[in-house]
């Protein structure tokens, strides 16, 4: 099968500034500005490649700060790489933040519309489904109620049901599935299991190493934005688990 | 709706109550071209922050940021478009009412005006991302340009030697053009033009800032 995702090579740095940032700093500082290796950068990862297939789910683990969530970011497409190139040829359905591309104001209802319009769908299709999402996030009356007032919990709820009814090709997900509670954390990874078979493409990150071992075919080990270990789940999450004790 | 009509009370107690000018409908004279300005103004002083107070739809989905700026744009004009019956009242009771040639003239000059706000707005809120205090200069530009522009007052009553800096501001002839519609139902070809070529310019310079700085936008956000 053909790539959907290919990394190539791929560094991303973000300058370490302390001023806050405001044309007065900047004149203020302008002598460190042109003299540029007096600049600190933190490179936040440090030349990644690999590439994933059609239908795979790939796990992607690491300690805190090793680059995961830039990673995903760069797939997205809301960040540049500084170097090397990402190249995604399929729809993207990210789940990165909780309440990400929420309006806090307005209530469950009226997101998911937005949402499933941001995600691709037609205003028709996704009021069709809408008592379906409604219906698996399980969250009841307070759909109409403004998402301010949810809880992470209820949030997460929505958002997963929204993405996974919104005929997502490639999912993104960040560690978001940890706030759910015991029945929709196994609710939300049969779903995604389902959808996996189903042949929808899916990167995971995740702290949960036993449902990366369960979900994922191939895991990726980050480590200070570099791929420490890469292959079998079983092989990658003992190896890592040994590290950091 | 408040805000326009507000200043203009405003204006109207300053300059026809207490300073007492001699000119004939200046109420109509003023805002004719206040409106088309606040539609302008309200634009770029919004737009300023849309970046910065929409970062968690920027980092976390990704869609075409330009979006952001287009549909404030468009909100600013829905209120323009609801100032239009107190024009055409004015219209109405000062200048033989709205003539055929509105209905061509608002459509061209709301396409012109748009393109000049998209390149300045796509500029200024992407520059501001980076320069976070840009926002108290773009407030005072903005009063500047304001009153370096014929709204308030008439460009023949600018003295000759400087009429010459009035005439270099391409927003005096989007705002003739405007008020020449309103207030005698003339259509100002020439104006038109020269505000046309003008928003070309600025919404290329705009798109060009946007595209290069949006590059690094996630650094700085």
């Amino acid at each position: 099968m053909n790539s959907i995702v290919e990394i190539k090579d791929v560094w991303k740095k973000f300058p370490m500034k302390r001023d806050k940032p405001g044309f007065k700093e900047f004149m203020v500082t302008l002598p460190r500005f042109i003299n540029r290796s007096a600049n600190s950068n933190f490179w936040a990862l440090q030349g990644l490649s690999f590439n994933v297939k059609q239908g795979e789910c790939l796990g992607i683990i690491g300690r805190n700060g090793a680059g995961k969530s830039t990673l995903l970011s760069l797939m997205l497409g809301t960040i540049y790489p500084t170097r090397g190139t990402t190249k995604v040829s399929e729809k993207i359905t990210p789940l990165l933040e909780l309440g990400a591309g929420f309006h806090p104001d307005l209530t469950g209802r009226e997101n998911i519309l937005i949402n499933g319009v941001l995600l691709g769908l037609t205003r028709h299709e996704v009021s069709e489904r809408t008592e379906e999402i409604i219906t698996f996030s399980e969250i009841g009356g307070f759909i109409d109620m403004p998402v301010r007032t949810y809880s992470s919990g209820m949030n997460l709820r929505v958002a997963f049901s929204i993405a996974i009814h919104t005929d997502p090709k490639l999912l993104l997900i960040d560690e978001i599935l940890a706030v759910g509670d015991e029945g929709f954390q196994k609710k939300s990874k049969d779903a995604l299991i389902g959808l996996i078979k189903g042949g929808v493409t899916t990167i995971l990150v995740s702290h949960n190493l036993n449902a990366i071992k369960e979900i994922c075919a191939r895991v990726i080990w980050l480590d200070e934005g570099k791929i420490r270990a890469e292959g079998e789940p079983e092989r990658v999450v003992e190896n890592y688990q040994g590290h950091i004790k | 709706m408040l805000n326009p009509i507000l200043l203009a009370l405003v204006l109207f107690i300053a300059f026809k109550i207490f300073m007492k000018i001699q000119m004939e409908n200046y109420t109509f004279f003023f805002l004719s071209a206040l409106f088309p300005w606040n539609w302008f103004s309200a634009c770029v002083t919004v737009s300023t922050g849309t970046l910065i107070s929409n970062v968690s739809l920027i980092k976390k989905i990704s869609f075409p940021r330009h979006f952001l700026i287009l549909a404030t744009i468009l909100s600013q004009l829905v209120n323009f478009v609801f100032a239009l019956p107190i024009l055409i009242c004015l219209s109405y009771f000062y200048a033989k009412g709205p003539a055929i040639s509105w209905l061509l003239a608002v459509p061209i000059l709301i396409a012109i005006q748009s393109i000049v706000t998209i390149g300045i707005c796509l500029a200024i809120s992407m520059v501001n991302a980076y320069f976070r205090d840009l926002e108290y200069i773009i407030g005072v530009g903005i009063s500047m340009l304001f009153w370096l522009t014929p709204i308030i007052y008439p460009l023949k009553m600018v003295p000759d030697a400087y009429r010459i800096y009035l005439t270099i501001n391409p927003f005096t002839y989007l705002i003739t053009a405007w008020r020449d519609v309103f207030m005698s139902n003339v259509i100002n070809w020439s104006g038109i033009a020269i505000s046309f070529g003008s928003s070309l310019v600025f919404l290329l310079v705009g798109i060009l800032v946007f595209k290069r700085l949006g590059k690094r936008l996630d650094e700085v956000l």
